[in-house]
């Protein structure tokens, strides 16, 4: 750093400017395959949608009228809703846990750690894992999607639990004390100050956590398998967009191919919804990271 | 928007999903919301309704012919087969774990196979259709069909034959201008009964094959690009210029692939239609449990990898895990395979089975048992 | 979940066990967690067992042969694809994220910055299915032209040559690279974002361009976290399944070339667990995999969370990695 004060070499002017051209180069290259994906979804899926394709369920017919995706978004929204039901209130227990009582002990820690751990779990392992446990062992029949909520959930479970006590974390502390001052008990300072002030953190966390779960195909494979028609029986076998879109890929049939593009732009649409949703809750937010 | 389910009862999505996520939050693992294919009690436009839900999984080879009879089992008694095509492999073993009400697979259990699921019961084969294993190829400047041997396929997929205009092709093609196009190999990489059926064919006019990958579900394929499922394999000669390809009628035709005329074992060179399909499920003599194969058999007119399937089930299906209602169900399932579905067959150029076996499939049919006792219906 | 509180508190009217029993309930679903966990592990450990016992724990790792008709299980082929593949794209990602995260962080034009980091992270929205169907039917065909003449015109490289198949380890390696974008970049933004201001301004102050002022302030500092970021893409892309299920031709062998089908340990199990269903050593044999697989992405989610919760401990923020996939 000997620089100082004389003018910039015109070298290192140009070192400059070609390291700014590189980092936008490869930044505008990152961005590439988003605009295909983008562009062939909105090219090909579009081509994909009717009235009757999202009113009809497939009819897994070798030829002819192949059908729609009705009951594979009904599927994804019922697995889903019931992973959901299961995981968030799971996840943000523990997270107020963590932060209301366990704090730095040693068993809290442990949590943590853990919940890490399980983060870091490639997906088809809970696929698997529920396979072995629930599938395989035969507990109340094979192929369930409650089965598939709970691989699910398993998946989401750290996500909730991780954001939340983010969320939590943020909470100054002397709203806490002021409500004990006042004279609360701690479970009503919990429920009177702590959720409701942390709500939108909370809620965009699950949201964030759902989203990620909507879209895994690994998880509901092993556990859910698949089926053509509708079925709101979260006990037997239920269709599911992912899936509905991974049986067609591997089918290569064009009429196939062309419904799976459908169903994954219906699919991310879907995901994105949910995104949007959380992003507004979190500006809407008084708490901000 | 209303949607139907499949009663035929109307519902409001809204409704319908709120009160899904409602029983669901109360129902983790009870079996106890909105039951919608399990209800035989609901009205129906049709008296002969059943309802209800088998569910299978097994071959992609009969795929096609069974999501057929599917839809129209369906139609004709309300009852809705889930059929998911695994390959062969995982058909017997969703089976012999009893995770699927009925198995289905292209070449029959071994014995060790057998073996293995005894502790749900004895499985009964019960052939349904047969189908030609075609060879199916796609490439630019061979439009008529070729004709070839079994030891020159077996070459081909050990890859000792390497380009189209290979002296082992053209001596079988004389007249046949062939391009020099390098052939690609596609092939199963999941467990296959087709694969079985292609490759006990290629064993039975090529040492080198038999000594090599043998015959099996699954091979240690010497060369090619591996595929799930025949309707992989179908995807791969189609996308690749000089891809050749084993898969099952049905799928050749319906990516309108050119099929090889290949010689049997009088030493005709055979096309794979219907009838040479046929010829060969005629010139068939099962034993008495119908493990049987149709591969490299006699008659002038055979094509010679014609592969029989079946379908799988436990001789008393209620010891083996299903209820009375889904054991009724599942023999309704099999008599329409051997009755009404035979018909509907050629619609997908399989061939109906022959009618000796088919009566030796029938009494199978009506032997099957509910805890000791033939099934009802 | 009641609205917020107005005003001044009620006197406590709730018995008095409610604490107690609200610590109860929430030490529970904590603990349950902790077991849930535990449980996960030793079940795998324990159904892997048999696998372990017909193949022996050297030669599932390290003999090349997966043939499940013959009762042969030896992993090497799919360790071999996931190590490949996963190296691959960070090759691949890495610098292509880092790059984004820098030029989002320090260079782009203030009002470009937000939604660069959404189109970013709209990456992340897509779902592995999806990469699977685009990777199958647009860019693996569209990529076989350029493979072909690379592996003619490049063929003394090693693992180079050949003719390429269309579905092979280096469309999977590329649509890994794509999903472990968004990851890494974020976590990279988040621990460029934790530099010290005096830092950089002094390295501007001294009359550094902006790129020396990268170098010698942004990147010194972040360089733990940033390897920690491109560690969690690493855990990301060993895990993977369905994407590289449908990309990379499943063909249980070592490839010759980069331009050859393979497997991996994730897709071995997708695509088997079904044949694998009543065969004991079969299924033992693919929880074997999903261990092994379990193993790699612990071991390196370890050392990438230590490197960023290090890196940003230096930080003045704290920021949870959980959120930023």
């Amino acid at each position: 750093m000997t620089a100082v004060l004389t003018p910039i070499s015109s070298r290192r002017r140009a070192t400059d400017r070609a390291a700014r051209g590189v980092t936008l180069a490869l930044t505008l290259l990152a961005l590439v395959p988003l605009f295909l994906i983008l562009y062939f979804l909105l090219k090909e899926g579009l081509g994909a949608f009717s009235m009757s394709f999202f009113t009809t369920d497939p009819t897994g017919r070798f030829l002819g009228n192949a059908g729609g995706i009705r009951s594979a978004i009904v599927g994804t929204v019922i697995i889903v809703g019931l992973a959901t039901v299961i995981a968030v209130p799971l996840g943000i227990g523990v997270a107020l846990y963590l932060v209301e009582y366990g704090k730095q002990s040693r068993f809290a820690n442990a949590v943590r750690y853990f919940i890490d751990v399980m983060t870091g779990v490639p997906s088809v392992m809970f696929g698997l894992f529920i396979y072995i446990v629930l599938v395989v062992a035969q507990i109340d029949g094979t192929f369930a999607a409650w089965k598939g909520a709970i691989a699910l959930s398993l998946l989401m479970l750290p996500v909730v639990a991780r954001s939340s006590e983010v969320v939590l974390n943020l909470i100054p502390n002397a709203l806490r004390e002021s409500a004990l001052a006042l004279g609360a008990p701690r479970w009503r300072m919990i429920f009177r100050v702590v959720l409701p002030t942390a709500l939108p953190g909370l809620v965009t966390g699950s949201m964030l956590a759902i989203a990620r779960a909507a879209g895994e195909t690994a998880p509901l494979l092993f556990t859910v398998a698949f089926v053509n028609g509708l079925s709101a029986n979260v006990g037997q076998r239920m269709n599911s967009l992912p899936i509905q879109i991974f049986n067609d890929v591997s089918q290569a049939q064009d009429r196939l191919v062309q419904r799976a593009w459908g169903a994954a732009l219906t699919l991310v649409l879907m995901i994105l919804f949910v995104s949007l949703i959380a992003r507004l809750v979190q500006r809407r937010s008084r708490l901000q990271p | 928007m209303g949607i139907q389910n499949e009663e035929g009862r109307t519902l409001r999505l809204q409704r319908f999903s709120a009160a899904a996520v409602v029983c669901s939050s109360l129902a983790i693992g009870v079996a106890a919301c909105g039951s919608s294919n399990d209800s035989s009690s609901t009205t129906d436009s049709a008296s002969a309704q059943k309802g209800g839900t088998l569910n299978g999984a097994g071959a992609t080879f009969p795929a096609p012919i069974y999501s057929e009879w599917a839809a129209r089992f369906k139609d004709k008694q309300g009852t809705t087969i889930n059929y998911q095509a695994v390959g062969s492999g995982g058909g017997i073993a969703q089976f012999t774990a009893g995770t699927v009400d009925f198995g289905a697979t292209d070449s029959a259990m071994k014995d060790e196979e057998i073996a293995a699921a005894k502790s749900k019961g004895v499985p009964v084969h019960v052939p349904t259709v047969l189908g030609a294993v075609t060879v199916s190829y796609n490439v630019n400047g061979i439009e008529k069909g070729l004709k070839l041997d079994g030891a020159t396929v077996a070459d081909i997929f050990l890859g000792k034959v390497t380009s189209w205009n290979d002296k082992a092709i053209a001596a079988l093609n004389s007249g046949l201008t062939l391009p020099s196009t390098k052939i690609a190999v596609c092939h199963r990489s999941d467990e296959s009964g087709t694969t079985k059926n292609f490759t006990q064919f290629l064993a039975a006019y090529s040492k080198a094959w038999d000594k090599g990958p043998g015959v099996d579900k699954s091979v240690k394929w010497p060369t090619g690009t591996g595929a799930k499922g025949n309707d992989g394999v179908a995807a791969c000669v189609k996308q690749t210029d000089g891809a050749v390809g084993y898969v099952e009628q049905a799928y050749a035709l319906q990516n309108n692939f050119t099929t090889a005329s290949v010689k049997n074992k009088e030493g005709n060179f055979v096309a794979p239609t219907l009838p040479a399909t046929s010829a060969a499920g005629g010139a068939a003599t099962p034993p008495e449990d119908l493990r049987f194969s149709t591969i490299d058999g006699p008659g002038a007119d055979t094509y010679p990898i014609a592969a029989v399937t079946f379908l799988l089930v436990y001789q008393d299906v209620c010891k083996a895990g299903l209820d009375e209602k889904k054991a009724g169900l599942l023999k309704d399932w099999l008599n329409y395979a051997l009755g009404d579905g035979q018909a509907v067959a050629r619609e997908l150029q399989y061939a109906k089975l022959p009618d000796s076996i088919k009566t030796m499939a029938q009494a199978k049919v009506d032997g099957l048992q509910c805890n000791g006792t033939a099934i009802a219906g | 979940m009641s609205t917020p509180a107005r005003g001044t508190l009620p006197r406590a009217s709730g018995p008095r066990l409610a604490d107690p029993i609200l610590q109860g309930v929430l030490a529970a679903i904590a603990a349950s967690v902790l077991l849930l966990i535990g449980f996960f592990f030793v079940k795998l450990i324990l159904e892997s067992e048999p696998a372990f016992e017909h193949t022996g724990v050297v030669d599932f790792v390290f003999s090349n042969n997966w043939v499940p008709s013959r009762g042969q299980y030896g992993a090497l082929p799919l360790v071999f694809g996931t190590l490949l593949t996963s190296a691959l794209a960070l090759v691949i990602g890495v610098p292509v994220a880092v790059a984004s995260a820098l030029y989002i962080t320090e260079l782009a034009p203030r009002r470009v910055r937000g939604p660069l980091t959404l189109l970013v992270e709209l990456l992340a929205a897509v779902p592995s299915v999806v990469y699977g169907l685009w990777g199958i039917f647009f860019l693996a065909p569209k990529l076989l032209g350029a493979e072909k003449w690379f592996s003619s015109t490049f063929h003394f490289i090693p693992f180079v040559g050949g003719s390429p198949a269309i579905p092979n380890y280096f469309v999977a390696s590329l649509i890994l690279a794509i999903m472990i974008i968004p990851i890494v970049s974020a976590i990279s933004r988040e621990v460029m974002s934790t530099v010290p201001r005096d830092h950089k301004e002094a390295a501007l102050a001294l009359g550094a361009t902006r790129w020396e002022m990268i170098r010698i302030a942004v990147l010194p500092y972040s360089r733990a976290g940033i390897s920690g970021a491109a560690m969690l893409g690493l855990g990301r892309a060993i895990g993977e399944t369905i994407a590289v299920t449908i990309v990379i031709g499943n063909a249980a062998v070592i490839g010759d070339t980069v331009f050859s089908q393979g497997y991996t340990l994730a897709a071995v199990i997708a695509n088997e667990f079904g044949e694998a269903a009543s065969d004991p050593v079969h299924r033992a044999s693919l929880i074997a995999a999903g261990l092994l697989l379990f193993i790699l992405t612990l071991v390196v989610n370890l050392v990438a969370r230590y490197s960023v919760t290090r890196a940003e401990s230096a930080g003045a923020r704290k920021v949870p990695v959980g959120m930023a996939g």
